[in-house]
């Protein structure tokens, strides 16, 4: 279920859109000059991610190749959220962009390095630090 | 553990730990004052107790013995005792003190035999309201030596003293960095002492007798005697069993230091230390002194420095042993004016006092172990406030009630002995395909938790292996029907079994590459094959006829 985006005007100045994707997943992007932060909250499995990888690609699509995920507030990510991310990285890879994660502790860092993802992505401790990360 | 390091270096953390351990001085000191004994005598018990600390600390580390784990790990006096021995010495003076930490020291030693089968009986959330409770007593405590009722009225400059005392070891604990930080105690206690000299609070017979005491002597055991009142054995015994559970943990805090690949505790070292605990205690008891523990501050700041050698305790032993030949040292200790002594036990309890809430809240609580907690706090607070209840009930009562911390952990047993009926150990969910997606399978397993007082992080995998699985097998291998989800728990496993219509997951032990996860049909699930089998501690699963069964293993 997809409800309406609040969808405002892109340019310089930082602009931010709500979606709700489902009961269980709110996409929070927000433009900032060259780059993309996603912030991600709730659930990343096989009902949302597809969801999530049709956002994230669109965004790069339409020029902001890159990008910040924001994983703070991601309750739950299984097997179908990593294979999403792995999408996402080779898509910014492609568009010759940027990838920074953040956010990522407690359950959600566990399974990180149960999935033997960590060493995978370039995760900064929070949202500034990825966002530079991303804009070098 | 095993490493020398330099000379230097082995003494200055061998006096790091002593400094650290030195704040729990204070509480022999309280009770022999409670006790009516004199500044002499009071010195001559601190000479022996330092040489106990000493011997403790040598069994403890000791490498290849039947008794202590072999561990970093000093020994130290501990508000464990404090409530009950202020008991022993209010009814039957310091033989009584004695020949009680005789019998605890002993109850542990026997404790520590039985400790996997103790650990079913009582939840972790008993052993940290027990802490909580002995962390406020020592609290009180210290508020006790300028307000109880047979106190002499308080000057204002001892106001001043205990403030200020109180105020240097809170703000160097709070702002301050390395030694300092790590000596606040000490250092307040040293400055306090200062301030007090200065003001006059030590009066002519404290002072003649510091000049008086040697500079050097052997330590005597004269005023070691015994004696037993079985009344006071269950106060006893609950601070036994909270020793043996500080002692538990500790250890295992060694183990985890030392270890890389530590996942739980290893139980024959933590046994040996268990039962090296208890007989320094009924060694402490046997010498006349107060009752002893493993020092958990002393692993923290190992843990902090990354110096956790054997030669280090031997450094901190034999200092110890050094400081009980030097009577001059004792006698400062026992000449402490009360508002040092309030100050420094105030500080000491919030340590306790949030180390036992910590404890509390490491299992996920309902409702059930609200009310446990709560009535039984309550009802401890209540006999220390109100000391007239001990007086209405039967005589063979009186030391259950007078003592907080027995009648709130009685309260607490029966409770927890109470609300056990209509808990299950098996609870069994359907889960139907459109439950994927959503939290109901959370939802459900952390109701369960909490009325099983199940660790959270257990839950937590536990939650992920039953949600990653049903997501995964909706899309592969998933036929007609619901998926049963049963879950059962005691205390030391927790196990989901998943049973289903259809074809069982495999469970790979490498994990797919990104090429795969990406481009093969199986690639994803595979990957959550991978995942599961990490997440749980042992995974099975089977065919049986049409079903699938998988069973998730989770040690607690």
């Amino acid at each position: 279920m997809i409800f309406a985006s609040q969808h405002l005007r892109f340019g310089h100045n930082p602009t931010a859109s709500v979606k709700k994707i489902t009961d269980y997943m709110e996409l929070d992007t927000a433009l900032l000059d060259t780059v993309a932060a996603v912030a991600v909250k709730g659930r990343v499995d096989s009902t949302t991610a597809d969801k999530l990888r049709d956002h994230l690609t669109q965004l790069i699509g339409s020029g902001s190749a890159r990008l910040v995920l924001d994983l703070k507030e991601v309750s739950y990510i299984s097997s179908a959220g990593f294979r999403t991310l792995l999408i996402t990285a080779r898509s910014v890879e492609h568009a010759k962009g940027k990838l920074a994660l953040c956010g990522i502790g407690g359950e959600v860092k566990r399974l990180f390095d149960i999935a033997s993802f960590t060493e995978l992505f370039t995760i900064l401790p929070n949202r500034d630090d990825a966002v530079a990360a991303a804009r070098a | 553990m095993d490493e020398k390091p330099p000379l230097q270096i082995t003494l200055f953390n061998g006096l790091q730990h002593v400094g650290i351990i030195a704040i729990n001085l204070i509480y022999p000191v309280v009770i022999f004052n409670m006790a009516g004994a004199s500044v002499d005598t009071t010195v001559e018990l601190l000479c022996v107790g330092l040489v106990v600390l000493g011997i403790g600390t040598f069994i403890q580390c000791a490498r290849r013995s039947p008794v202590g784990s072999g561990f970093m790990c000093p020994s130290t006096f501990t508000a464990t005792y404090f409530g009950a021995s202020a008991l022993a010495v209010k009814t039957g003076g310091l033989p009584l003190l004695f020949g009680m930490t005789v019998f605890a020291g002993i109850l542990e030693g026997l404790m520590s035999r039985a400790l996997s089968r103790l650990r079913a009986f009582l939840p972790a959330e008993l052993s940290g309201l027990v802490v909580f409770i002995i962390g406020v007593s020592a609290g009180i405590a210290g508020v006790r030596t300028m307000y109880g009722t047979d106190a002499p009225p308080v000057h204002n400059d001892e106001w001043l003293v205990a403030g200020l005392t109180l105020g240097i070891m809170v703000a160097l604990n709070v702002w301050g960095k390395g030694a300092p930080k790590m000596l606040c105690a000490l250092i307040g206690l040293a400055i306090g002492y200062a301030v007090a000299a200065l003001l006059g609070l030590f009066n002519a017979g404290h002072i003649a007798s510091l000049a008086a005491a040697p500079w050097l002597a052997l330590p005597t055991l004269m005023h070691a005697s015994w004696s037993f009142d079985v009344t006071l054995a269950v106060t006893f015994g609950i601070a036994s069993l909270a020793a043996t559970m500080k002692a538990t943990g500790t250890i295992a805090m060694c183990q985890r230091m030392n270890d890389a690949d530590w996942t739980r505790p290893e139980p024959r070292s933590v046994a040996r230390g268990v039962l090296g605990d208890g007989i320094i205690t009924a060694l402490a008891g046997m010498a006349g002194a107060f009752g002893t523990n493993s020092s958990t501050p002393s692993v923290g700041v190992s843990s902090a420095t990354g110096i956790a050698s054997r030669y280090v305790a031997y450094a901190v032993g034999a200092i110890f042993i050094l400081l009980g030949f030097l009577p001059k040292v004792a006698a400062l200790l026992a000449i402490m004016p009360r508002a040092v002594m309030a100050a420094g036990l105030l500080f000491s309890g919030c340590f306790i006092v949030v180390n036992g809430l910590q404890v509390m809240t490491s299992r996920l609580l309902d409702i059930r172990r609200t009310l446990t907690i709560g009535l039984a706090v309550i009802a401890g607070a209540a006999v220390d406030i109100f000391p007239a209840i001990a007086a209405g009930v039967p005589s063979a009562l009186v030391p259950l009630v007078a003592s907080s911390l027995a009648f709130a952990t009685a309260i607490a047993l029966v409770l927890n002995l109470l609300f056990r009926i209509g808990v299950k150990k098996t609870v069994a969910l359907k889960v139907e395909r459109d439950a994927v997606g959503t939290t109901h399978i959370s939802d459900f397993l952390r109701a369960q938790g909490a009325q099983w007082g199940a660790r959270a992080e257990i839950i937590t995998r536990a939650s992920f292996a039953a949600n990653q699985l049903v997501e995964t097998v909706a899309d592969n291998g998933w036929g007609d029907g619901p998926l049963i989800l049963e879950a059962s728990f005691d205390e030391f496993n927790l196990d989901i079994r998943a049973t289903y219509t259809g074809a069982p997951m495999r469970f790979p032990n490498t994990r797919p590459t990104e090429q795969e996860i990406l481009e093969s049909a199986d690639g994803m699930s595979r990957l959550a094959g991978f995942m599961l089998r990490h997440n749980a501690d042992r995974i099975r699963s089977e065919s049986r006829g049409t079903s699938a069964h998988i069973w998730f293993h989770f040690e607690h």
